[in-house]
């Protein structure tokens, strides 16, 4: 099948220009103009089959959010190639914006003081939507999403939940072949989070809307994405499958244990000690080895404990470790 | 086109029903503008009942240069209300212009449709009467010509403010501070053109002959029309300018638009 998105030695260079303090500060901003490059995207290549469903991962700052700007079309490369079903971005915008859905998290791309229905409606005419293709979407994204209760409701008035899950419907009324998500479960409950994510999933399988989608939540990414993409200081670390990652790189899981009495010698089978600080003990144990219930089990038949944490391992440390330790160059 | 022009059309009356939730501020806010543009007249009227002339001009003459530069500038800005380069600048600034970069539909036409003060007919309603004021006092020759240079020019200062406004805006994409600079120009710029253009000392004037070339908007236009001699002279086609300036400023600042989009694309913001 044909790529639907291709990205090649795609770069996004920025000059960061150097700010004077005090009065005479923009004068002298002006006059000096001392700049320093960053590179927020440097060197990406991947291609994106249709039907896929991609979470692209990295810490803040890492170069997610540019390279979907590029992506969209929004912003346009120092250098490189792309390629989003068949357009170049940023070239043919009216005709290539057409076809694709986008929601910036941060963002509501409808109107403030309208009403949510009255948002969608105009979103109608703007993109050209046909009566019964139109009543056929709204009807069941207000299903799906739950959209009833806060349909009058003027934008500005609605929680983050809500405005997230009008601004996800308003990105697929016009069937778009592509949706682009940037942090779409950033600030949310849990509860919302779901919702969103099932929805996400929902559209992706049963509409076969490819989907790219950038988060730092590693839940977003183990409930969606077979395939995740690991960005970091602008440079692509890992591209494939998540389970792959996770046997490879991932972080020993923890347990740490508060003791009532410190205890001299403590040796499980399967489980390493880690840290010692008095009568707290961490212990780092992988899921093939010991199950953190028979750790527990095991501890508590022998020692007495006073409290206890499981911690798992998070994509934040992962990925820092993978950048960190230089573990796939 | 005809599909631009209704998603035009829709954004617009999106706009109106939204500021017709408050209901009380609109009000409010015709009233003021209206109050504001009666006051400034009234200021200058007052000045002329002292001195009777101000450098040879009557006060009826001088209302017909501040009912037209106020009526102009007025609907200008009713249409134009989305480049008036603040608000444009904090559109830019909050990142709510990318999402009409995601849409399929012309920027410009975005633009003009995200914003549409109907509280400045205000000024529109107190310049117009100004303006009526003075054309009912002055005894005009009319001729063909003279009555078709009234919709000639006043077009012509709409598409002019507009034009600068649309420099102002664009100037939002590289500078978040400056953009008080740009205020000089539309506003200051509609306050200069209120006053015969003799009045100015000679460097203002060369400024706003030869790089902004506003004296042939409204000055030379209203000169020929109330059969005043020209004390500056200039060739005999000035008063007939109007409608080329208008349109080659508009058209720099169409150009400047699309430089500025493309720097905006290629830093973000």
């Amino acid at each position: 099948m044909q790529d639907i998105i291709s990205v090649k030695e795609l770069n996004k260079h920025f000059k960061i220009y150097k700010h004077h303090r005090g009065i005479m500060g923009p004068l002298r901003n002006l006059a000096t103009r001392e700049s320093t490059l960053v590179k927020a995207v440097d060197g990406i290549n991947f291609v994106i089959q249709p039907g896929e469903l991609v979470g692209y991962l990295g810490p803040n700052g890492a170069g997610k959010s540019t390279t979907l700007k590029m992506l969209t079309g929004l912003l346009v490369p120092t250098s490189g190639e792309i390629r989003v079903n068949n357009h170049i971005p940023w070239k043919s915008r009216t005709e290539y914006v057409a076809e694709i859905g986008a929601v910036f998290g941060q963002r509501s791309t409808l109107w403030w003081d309208l009403p949510v229905i009255e948002s969608l409606d105009l979103l109608q005419h703007i993109y050209k939507i046909p009566e019964d293709r139109f009543q056929q979407n709204l009807g069941e994204f207000r299903e799906l999403l739950e959209l009833d209760p806060f349909l009058n409701t003027p934008v500005r008035a609605l929680s983050l939940g809500q405005r997230m899950r009008a601004d996800i419907c308003a990105a697929l009324l016009h069937d778009p072949k592509l949706l682009f998500l940037d942090e779409p479960t950033i600030g949310l409950d849990v509860v919302a989070k779901e919702r969103i994510r099932r929805f996400i999933e929902h559209i992706n399988q049963a509409r076969g809307i490819t989907v790219l989608l950038t988060t730092h939540d590693l839940s977003d990414v183990e409930k969606l994405c077979k395939r995740v993409m690991i960005i970091d200081h602008g440079k692509l670390l890992y591209d494939g499958k998540l389970d792959l990652l996770r046997e490879r790189f991932g972080e020993k899981r923890q347990l740490i244990v508060d003791f009532v009495e410190e205890y001299e010698i403590i040796s499980i089978e399967g489980a390493v000690i880690a840290d010692r600080e008095g009568s707290r003990i961490t212990f780092h144990f992988s899921g093939q080895d010991i199950t953190a219930s028979e750790l527990i089990n095991k501890l508590s038949a022998q020692y007495r404990i006073r409290d206890l944490e499981v911690r798992e391992p998070d994509i934040e440390t992962t990925i820092r470790r993978i950048y960190e330790e230089r573990l796939l160059e | 086109m005809s599909h631009t022009f209704n998603i035009y059309r829709h954004l617009i009356s999106v706009n109106i029903r939204g500021q017709m939730q408050y209901r009380v501020s609109f009000l409010f806010d015709v009233l003021a503008t209206a109050l504001i543009t009666a006051l400034s007249f009234g200021s200058i009227a007052l000045i002329l009942q002292r001195f009777n002339n101000i450098a040879g001009w009557t006060v009826y003459e001088l209302a017909f240069l501040f009912g037209m530069a106020e009526t102009a500038f007025g609907t200008m800005d009713i249409i134009f209300s989305g480049f008036d380069p603040p608000y444009f600048g904090r559109r830019v600034r909050l990142g709510t212009f990318d999402q009409m970069l995601l849409r399929p539909v012309n920027l410009v036409v975005q633009v003009l449709g995200s914003q549409f003060i109907l509280r400045r007919f205000g000024r529109i309603i107190q310049g117009s009467i100004i303006l009526l004021i003075s054309l009912t006092h002055l005894e005009i020759q009319w001729t063909a010509v003279k009555i078709l240079m009234l919709p000639v020019v006043f077009i012509s200062l709409v598409i002019f403010f507009g034009g600068l406004f649309i420099i102002g805006a664009t100037l939002s994409f590289w500078t978040v501070e400056s953009l008080e600079v740009v205020n000089i120009f539309t506003y200051g710029g509609t306050e200069l053109m209120q006053y015969p253009m003799e009045i100015y000392p000679n460097l203002i004037r060369t400024f706003f002959t030869y790089i902004l070339p506003a004296i042939f908007l409204l000055y030379y236009p209203t000169l020929y029309i109330l059969d005043k001699p020209d004390p500056l002279g200039m060739p005999p086609f000035s008063p007939f300018l109007a409608p080329f300036v208008a349109v080659a400023v508009f058209i720099v600042a169409f150009a400047f638009w699309n430089y500025g989009l493309r720097f905006y694309q290629s830093t973000g913001s």
